[in-house]
C-alpha cells in the first residue's frame, strides 16, 4: 500500500481506486509489505495518541534499521541501553546498527557488553575482517556454524575479500537444499558481475526480478550488467525504470543511484555529485579521480588519491596510473617506481592477470621499465578490445617503434586522432623517426616545416639530420643541418653537412636523385664559408659541366 | 618467418580473453614477485604473462604445457630460447636473429640493435664509375659518424571506465524480529524496504482521520520541497495523495433551517411552454441593472429555490444544483 505514490504510467485509474478504498492496515501488513516507512509511521502514530505496541520502541528500531535509517535506529537502541532494564541484546543490535554507520569501534565495545549469540559472533567476524585482524578473523570463524545465516555471512566476507567462486559455492549448496530462497540468486549473481561474467549475471538475477520485479538491489545490478554489457545509455534506462516505480519517499539507495547515474552519464555531474558521497560510496572516490584523469587534471587527482590505502584492484589500478601520470609530468621517479610497483601488483594477481585491465598494467609496468618486448606481449593480447584507442595506440606504437618495427609504428601512430598527442612532442619526434626509417624523409621534413620555432623543433631537427644521415636520405639531412647551422651558428655541424652534401651528390650519380638537386646543394655549402667549401664546390661544378646541370 | 607462423603467434592471446566460462577464469598463479631482482622478476613474469595469456590454449596445444609446469612448479625465472623454439619466443627475444629478414609480418618487434633496414651502406655505391677526385669526396660521407639520438618515451596510462557501485551482499547482521518470529529477509526476498514506502505526513493525516483524533499529530512536522520547479514529481505526488484524503472524507453536509426541495426535483424538466420560451429569450444575464443579492433573488426565483430571509442556505442548495449539472454525466455528454 502507498499513499504518496504519484501518477504510474499504467494501471493509475485501479490504483487511485484502491486508494480510495484504503483502510489503515496493522504494522504487519506494513511490514509484509517492506513498507518500514509506514510501519514507523504507523508506531509513532499509536504512540503519540497512547496507544502503545508491546516493544514499541524495539519495533521502531527495527523498522528503522530495515529501512536503512541507522541513525535513527542508533538514537532508539541508544536511549534503550540508558534504561536500567534494558535486555542484554539489545546491544548487539546497537552493535549492528553502529557497524553500518562505519563507526567499527563503537560497533566493537558495544558487542563486547552483548551475551554470545551466532548474531555477535558474525558481527565480530565481519569487525574483524574491517579491522584486518587475520587472528581474530579465523578465531571467529570457527565459530561459525553451518546454519544459514552464519553460511551467508561467510559468504559476504569471501565476496568482500574478492574471493567470488568461494562465495557462489557457499549460495548454490545452499540453494541446493532451499530452492525458495530467491535472495541467494541476487548475491550469486552480484559475485558473477564482480567477476566479470555479465550475461551469466543478468541470467541468474532475472530469476529473482521475475519474483520481485521492483527490488532495488536487483534493479541497479541489471542496470551495472547493461553498463558492462552494452553502454551508458541502457544502463541509465533501467535505473530510470527504477527510480519511475519508487515513491518519493523512498530514500534508500537513493545515493547509490545518484552515483550511478553520473557514472552511466560518463561523468556528467560528477563535481556536483560525487564529492558529497566519497566516504558514502567506495566507488565514489574512484570515480571521482578518473573524471579528474579524464579532464587532465593530474594533481587534483593525485590529491584525491594520495591517502588511499589500496586494497582492491580498482584501487591499485588508479594509484598506479595517477603516480605514472604525475611521475611523468613532474618528472618524480619516485612516484613512477610506485606506479610500476601497483602495476605490477595488479597484473601479476590471480584474480586480474587475465582480465584486460591486469594486461593494462603488466604493459604499462613493462613500459615503465622500458622494456617493451614485455609491453608488447601484453598489449598484443588485448589489441582487440582498443581499436580506434588513441592511449592505447600512442603507447603500442611507441613499444613498436622501440623495437624498431617502423612500418607499424607509423601506421599505428596514424591512426590516433587526438589533437593533443599529435602535437606532443614524443609523437611527433617518434613518427618522423618512423618516417625517415621507412624512407620518407619528406615526411619528416614537413612534420618539421609544421612545427613552430622551438626547443622541440630544434631537436626535431637533429633528429632529422642524423637519422636520415643513417639511412642514407642525404638530402634532408643536408637540409636539417643546413637549417641547424643557421639556428645555432656557434657550434659546428660542418663535418655533417659536408657529408650530407656529398652524399646527395652520390645519390645523384646512382640515380637516385634527380641531377637539379646539385642545384640547392651548392648553396648550403657555400653558405657554410669553410675552406674545404670551395674545394668541393670546384668538382661539383666539373661534374656538372660534364653533365650539363647548369649550377651558379 | 613468414606469415602463417606469425599468425599463429597471437591468437592465443587473444583468444584467452574471450573464453566466458566462469570455471576458468583463474589461471595459474605464481606469487607477487615483489621481492625478486629486477632481472629474475622481469623474466618470471614475461614467463608468467606468456603461460596465463596461453592458458587456454594450452588445452589444445600440448607442446605449451613443459613451459607452464615450469612455472607453476619451480617457479622457474629463466625459459631459455633454446629451450622452446616457439613462436612466441621469437617474439620476445630481441637478439633472435632468424627474424631479421622478415619484413611484413604482423609481430616483428625485434631488431633494435644494428644497423636498421635499409641504412645506408657506402659499398653499394663502391662501384660507381667516376673519377678519383670524386671517389676521394666520397670519403667525407663516412668521415662523419651520425649521431644516435635518443628519444624520449611517455607511457599515457590507460584510464580505467568509470566504475558502478552494487553495492555489498548481505552479511547478515541485522536486527531480528522483536517479537521472535522469523522474517526471512535475505533468504526470500532481499534485505531492502520495498521502492513503494507510505509519506509519513500523509500517513499521519490518514491515521488521525481514522481515528478522529484531529490536532496534535497531523502538525508536528510540516514537509516542504526543496525546489518545486524541478521536483514537480514530488509536488505531484503530494497533491494527489492529499486529494485522495480529501475525496475520501464524507461530503460537507449542511443542514438547512427551513425545509428545502431536494435536489432531484430541482433538476426536473421546465414545463414545455417555458423551454420554448427560453428558446427565444436569454437569461437575465450577470450584467442585470441590480445588486448581487438582487441578481441571486432572480436566478433563486427562476430555478425554484425558496428564499428565507438570509440567502446563504438557498444560495449553497443553488450551487449544489449546479455541481450536480456540472458532474452529471448526462448533461456533460450533451453539451
Amino acid at each position: 500500500m502507498n499513499l504518496s505514490r504519484s501518477k504510474p504510467a499504467l494501471g493509475s485509474v485501479s490504483e487511485k481506486k484502491k486508494k480510495n478504498q484504503t483502510k489503515i492496515s496493522r504494522l504487519e501488513e506494513y511490514l509484509q509489505q517492506r513498507d518500514y516507512l509506514g510501519a514507523l509511521t504507523l508506531l509513532e502514530f499509536q504512540r503519540s495518541i497512547g496507544e502503545v505496541e508491546e516493544h514499541a520502541d524495539l519495533w521502531i528500531g527495527y523498522c528503522a534499521f530495515h529501512l536503512g535509517d541507522y541513525k535513527k535506529a542508533m538514537e532508539v537502541y541508544k536511549s534503550l541501553t540508558m534504561n536500567p532494564d534494558c535486555p542484554a541484546e539489545v546491544w548487539v543490535y546497537l552493535a549492528c546498527v553502529l557497524f553500518f554507520l562505519g563507526l567499527y569501534k563503537e560497533a566493537e565495545e558495544a558487542a563486547s557488553k552483548a551475551p554470545m549469540s551466532p548474531l555477535q559472533n558474525r558481527l565480530l567476524f565481519h569487525l574483524a575482517h574491517k579491522f584486518n585482524d587475520e587472528k581474530k578473523l579465523m578465531n571467529f570463524h570457527q565459530n561459525l556454524e553451518d546454519v544459514f545465516e552464519d553460511q551467508l555471512s561467510l559468504a559476504s566476507i569471501h565476496y568482500m575479500r574478492s574471493h567470488y567462486q568461494e562465495a557462489i559455492d557457499i549460495y548454490k549448496r545452499l540453494l541446493l537444499h532451499e530452492r525458495d530462497f530467491l535472495a541467494l540468486k541476487v548475491y550469486v549473481a552480484l559475485c558473477y558481475y564482480k567477476l566479470d561474467y555479465y550475461d551469466v549475471s543478468q541470467e541468474v538475477l532475472a530469476v529473482y526480478l521475475q519474483r520481485v520485479p521492483d527490488s532495488t538491489i536487483a534493479l541497479n545490478l541489471k542496470a551495472c550488467n547493461h553498463f558492462r554489457l552494452y553502454n551508458g545509455k541502457a544502463a541509465e534506462a533501467e535505473l530510470k525504470n527504477l527510480i519511475d516505480i519508487s515513491s518519493c519517499s523512498f530514500e534508500f539507495a537513493k545515493e547509490l543511484i545518484r552515483h550511478n547515474l553520473v557514472v552511466f552519464r560518463g561523468g556528467e555531474g560528477a563535481l556536483q555529485v560525487l564529492p558529497p558521497l566519497i566516504d558514502v560510496i567506495p566507488e565514489a572516490r574512484l570515480n571521482l579521480v578518473i573524471y579528474y584523469l579524464r579532464q587532465d587534471d593530474v594533481q587534483e587527482a593525485y590529491n584525491l588519491i594520495q591517502d588511499l590505502v589500496p586494497t582492491t584492484p580498482q584501487e591499485y589500478i588508479l594509484k598506479g596510473v595517477v603516480n605514472a601520470a604525475l611521475g611523468q609530468d613532474i618528472g618524480s621517479r619516485d612516484h613512477l617506481k610506485v606506479a610500476q610497483q601497483f602495476f605490477q601488483l595488479v597484473g601479476g594477481s590471480a584474480s586480474e592477470c587475465d582480465t584486460i585491465p591486469g594486461r593494462q598494467c603488466m604493459a604499462a609496468c613493462f613500459f615503465l621499465l622500458r622494456k617493451f618486448d614485455d609491453v608488447l606481449i601484453y598489449l598484443n593480447s588485448v589489441k582487440s578490445y582498443f581499436a580506434n584507442d588513441d592511449t592505447f595506440n600512442f603507447n603500442y606504437a611507441q613499444a613498436k617503434a622501440a623495437l624498431g618495427n617502423y612500418k607499424q609504428a607509423e601506421e599505428i601512430f596514424l591512426l590516433i586522432q587526438n589533437e593533443k598527442i599529435k602535437n606532443d612532442y614524443v609523437y611527433l619526434s617518434w613518427l618522423a623517426r618512423c618516417y625517415i626509417m621507412n624512407q620518407k624523409g619528406q615526411l619528416a621534413w614537413e612534420l618539421y616545416l609544421k612545427m613552430g620555432t622551438s626547443s622541440d623543433s630544434f631537436s626535431l631537427l637533429q633528429l632529422i639530420a642524423n637519422d636520415c644521415y643513417k639511412m642514407g636520405q642525404f638530402y634532408y639531412a643536408a637540409k636539417a643541418f643546413d637549417a641547424l647551422e643557421k639556428l645555432d651558428p656557434g657550434s659546428n655541424y660542418w663535418e655533417g653537412k659536408k657529408g650530407a652534401c656529398v652524399g646527395v651528390f652520390q645519390l645523384i650519380l646512382a640515380n637516385k636523385e634527380p641531377k637539379e638537386t646539385l642545384k640547392e646543394v651548392v648553396p648550403m655549402l657555400r653558405h657554410s664559408g669553410n675552406s674545404q667549401v670551395e674545394y668541393i664546390i670546384r668538382i661539383l661544378r666539373k661534374w656538372a659541366k660534364d653533365n650539363r646541370v647548369h649550377i651558379i | 618467418m613468414e606469415r602463417g607462423s606469425t599468425l599463429l603467434k597471437n591468437q592465443p592471446y587473444d583468444e584467452s580473453l574471450e573464453v566466458n566460462d566462469p570455471e576458468d577464469v583463474t589461471s595459474v598463479y605464481s606469487p607477487a614477485p615483489s621481492g625478486h631482482t629486477q632481472s629474475e622478476s622481469r623474466r618470471s613474469r614475461r614467463g608468467r604473462g606468456l603461460m596465463s595469456a596461453n592458458s587456454n590454449a594450452d588445452q589444445s596445444e600440448d607442446d605449451h604445457k613443459p613451459l607452464k609446469g615450469g612455472e607453476a612448479a619451480g617457479r622457474e625465472p629463466r625459459v631459455s630460447p633454446q629451450q622452446e623454439e616457439e613462436e612466441e619466443e621469437e617474439e620476445e627475444e630481441e637478439s633472435d636473429e632468424e627474424e631479421d629478414d622478415s619484413e611484413d609480418d604482423e609481430d616483428d618487434d625485434d631488431d633494435a640493435s644494428g644497423a636498421p633496414e635499409g641504412a645506408y651502406d657506402p659499398a653499394d655505391y663502391a662501384n660507381l664509375p667516376v673519377s678519383s677526385d670524386i671517389k676521394e669526396l666520397f670519403k667525407y660521407i663516412t668521415r662523419y659518424t651520425p649521431q644516435t639520438v635518443e628519444l624520449e618515451h611517455s607511457l599515457k596510462p590507460f584510464i580505467p571506465d568509470f566504475i558502478p557501485a552494487v553495492g555489498d551482499i548481505d552479511a547478515f547482521l541485522k536486527v531480528p524480529r522483536p517479537d521472535g518470529k522469523e522474517d526471512s529477509l535475505g533468504l526470500l526476498v532481499l534485505d531492502e524496504p520495498s521502492v513503494k514506502q507510505s509519506e509519513p505526513t500523509v500517513l499521519s493525516l490518514w491515521l488521525s482521520e481514522e481515528s478522529k483524533q484531529h490536532g496534535a499529530p497531523e502538525m508536528k512536522k510540516v514537509t516542504s520541497v526543496a525546489s518545486p520547479q524541478s521536483n514537480p514529481r514530488l509536488v505531484d505526488g503530494w497533491v494527489d495523495s492529499i486529494s485522495a484524503l480529501h475525496r475520501s472524507k464524507p461530503p460537507a453536509s449542511v443542514q438547512y433551517g427551513r425545509a428545502m426541495p431536494d435536489i432531484d426535483s430541482l433538476m426536473q424538466e421546465w414545463p414545455a411552454e417555458l423551454e420554448e420560451l427560453l428558446g427565444r429569450l436569454t437569461l437575465p444575464p450577470a450584467r442585470l441593472q441590480c445588486g448581487a443579492a438582487q441578481y441571486a433573488d432572480i436566478i433563486c426565483g427562476l430555478l425554484d429555490i425558496p428564499v428565507h430571509g438570509s440567502r446563504i442556505q438557498s444560495l449553497h442548495l443553488l450551487f449544489s444544483l449546479y455541481l450536480e449539472f456540472r458532474d452529471s454525466q448526462h448533461f456533460t455528454r450533451r453539451t
